[in-house]
């Protein structure tokens, strides 16, 4: 942040503005968000009362649109760990107006995940077999389990991430208490006095304050990395074509970081412009996450192009059908239009394709990075398009295994539609909540980040 | 309080003056606590560069973790031993995965209760006079500093204060 017009009381009074009253078009938008939770709401219910036939899975696919909705906001809750923690270990001053939003983003992603695993079981009320305990016959979880090194991975990603996203929070809180009697608003002093924990910035507070948060991003970096890798090792410590490979960790990493920072995009422009914030969210931060997507986005595309060329050059039949199964489908002609048989599958490979590795290449030009416009759409599309690689992971691979007599197809039924819908509905409300109840930007970091007044100048 | 504070305490507009102000007051013998609303390296500076311990905590409950996950995944392993095609019942790579994940949780955790006791336990030694905590603006735009003294001494670091430029400067003597 290089503006030098910004001052510390101009960026508490700034920041604080945001949290006034809403304008009545807010709650249009948060009803609309409760309304597509409420429809994921009925459709567990639905679920829970029929049980899990009543989705479209079926032998041989067991894992549909439940674990795809699972990876994929796995995925945006990277972008909010990297922001806060790789970025603040690499010194990238972008990152102050943006990290809060984003590790918001985290928290409420990998609350939005953790919910379709459990959902998955079919019995979710039995959840808690998931957590290491002996059974009546004093027998434990298989630790040599990807699906119990999941367990791990996931809650305490969510854990790690909700304590740095609080101890992020309390010189805030403390902001927020000493505005309120300064305003003289009792009800809110009332409020903000417990959760600040008697923060009053002194010198004491702040060394070991600044040094936890040091050894936080230190903890939340190799982290970050291991999530979603420990997610991939579901797929790929199994013996299925498609899912058998190595690349798979490295591959839904760069994916994940690509996504959340999509997500993070998709959020933060429409805040920029309805809070006016143009000073903090500057065309400098919305320029550096547009390369750093652009960036992921080519890893992701020569992920893809591995995949195709070792299936390729492995020589085992199985890895080599099912990458020709991905773009064609179960091909009786070697013509594109001429498959009967281009189904759910084919049309997630190319949506993948198109909006993650074609739709993102107009950010290489400066224009079109400092167009909010045009940022915005690339990255739905980019989120559209994670989305199916996902699922294109997850249900393609499942649908064409060794035994052609034991081949599927899968079609979602309106459960797993409602589900998914719910699952944006659920991120988009908590984030709505958070936006209006929190400050959105650090402004202790933001404060950090400008020129200190100086009597003698700088 | 049924301690009662004696001493001097001011506000400043500007960061170089309260760094000079802070200096002054060191060479004189007595460390300060300075407010300010965000953390600046310069206040480190001029206070010494006192160095946290919390790293200490991290450390310990870092091995703690891991000790925990290597050994509880052991245990259960041995404790019902399931022999999967000669595979060994006790295998290190996947009870790696559990003793980084624990590591990691361990030290997390640790490391927030570290920061709240070691803050509260330097706050409850250095404590503030409650005109101080009645002072808004040390975490809108305001840095401050706190100097508890002598009543034979309180004199002089008004009038020091006051030459450091000082916007603010209240004596206490409660």
């Amino acid at each position: 942040m290089s503006d030098t017009k910004l001052t510390y009381a101009k960026i508490n009074d700034d920041l604080l503005a945001m949290l006034e009253k809403p304008h009545p078009s807010y709650f249009l938008l948060v009803l609309g968000f409760l309304v597509a939770l409420m429809l994921g709401v009925l459709s567990v219910a639905l679920q829970v009362d029929v049980g899990i036939g009543y989705a479209g899975m079926s032998h041989p696919i067991g894992w549909g649109f439940y674990i795809t909705n699972f990876v994929f906001w796995i995925g945006i809750g990277h972008a909010g760990t990297l922001i806060s923690a790789v970025f603040y270990l690499t010194r990238a001053p972008w990152r102050n107006a943006i990290y809060r939003s984003a590790e918001a983003m985290t928290v409420f992603a990998v609350m939005t995940a953790g919910m379709f695993p459990i959902l998955h079981t079919g019995r979710p009320w039995l959840g808690y077999f998931l957590i290491p305990y002996p059974n009546q016959r004093m027998l434990w979880i298989n630790f040599k389990s990807p699906l119990a090194w999941d367990v791990f991975a996931v809650t305490t990603y969510m854990t790690v991430s909700i304590l740095f996203f609080v101890m992020g929070l309390i010189p805030d809180m403390a902001i927020l208490r000493d505005e309120a009697i300064r305003r003289g608003q009792k009800l809110k002093a009332l409020i903000y006095t417990p959760m600040a924990l008697a923060w009053r910035g002194t010198n004491h507070q702040w060394l070991h304050y600044m040094r936890g948060y040091l050894i936080f991003a230190a903890l939340a970096t190799p982290l970050v990395f291991s999530v979603h890798s420990i997610v991939s090792w579901d797929f790929a410590m199994s013996s299925i074509p498609g899912w058998h490979t190595t690349i798979f960790a490295p591959y839904f990493v760069a994916g994940a970081i690509f996504s959340g920072l999509a997500m993070v995009m998709t959020v933060l422009i429409p805040v920029r412009v309805v809070f006016g914030l143009e000073e903090y969210i500057t065309d400098h931060v919305v320029q550096s996450v547009c390369r750093v997507i652009l960036f992921t986005s080519m890893i992701v595309g020569y992920a893809y192009a591995t995949e195709f060329f070792i299936a390729f050059y492995s020589g085992n039949p199985f890895e080599k059908a099912i990458f020709y199964f991905r773009p064609f489908g179960a091909m009786t002609d070697w013509t594109l239009l001429g498959d009967h048989d281009f189904g759910f599958p084919q049309i997630a490979f190319w949506l993948m394709v198109f909006c993650n590795v074609i739709a993102p290449l107009p950010l290489w030009r400066f224009k079109i990075r400092t167009n909010l416009v045009a940022v915005w759409i690339i990255t739905i599309l980019i989120n559209i398009g994670m989305w199916f690689e996902r699922f294109n992971i997850v249900g393609s691979s499942l649908q064409r295994d060794f035994l052609p007599h034991a081949w599927g197809s899968y079609w979602p039924t309106i459960v797993e539609v409602g589900l998914t819908i719910g699952g944006f509905g659920f991120f988009f409300t908590l984030f709505a909540l958070f936006v209006k109840a929190l400050p959105p930007m650090a402004i202790m970091e933001l404060k950090e980040a400008i020129h200190p007044p100086m009597k003698g100048g700088k | 309080m049924s301690k009662k504070f004696s001493g001097v305490w001011g506000t400043f507009e500007y960061l170089d003056e309260l760094t000079s102000a802070i200096k002054a007051v060191r060479q004189k013998g007595i460390e300060p606590t300075v407010l300010s609303p965000c953390p600046r390296h310069e206040i480190d500076h001029a206070l010494g560069d006192r160095q946290s311990r919390l790293p200490f905590i991290s450390l310990c409950a870092g091995a703690l973790g891991c000790l925990t996950g290597y050994s509880f995944t052991a245990w259960t392993a041995a404790d019902w031993v399931l022999p999967v095609g000669g595979k060994p019942i006790i295998a290190i790579p996947p009870f790696t995965i559990i003793g980084f994940e624990l590591t990691i949780l361990f030290t997390a955790l640790f490391t927030l209760m570290g920061v709240v006791l070691l803050a509260t336990v330097d706050t409850l030694k250095n404590p503030l006079p409650s005109s101080v905590k009645k002072y808004v603006r040390f975490q809108r735009d305001r840095f401050g500093i706190v100097i508890p003294c002598e009543s034979a001494k309180l004199n002089d670091f008004q009038v020091l204060l006051n030459n450091h430029g000082a916007e603010e400067v209240h004596v206490e003597n409660e």
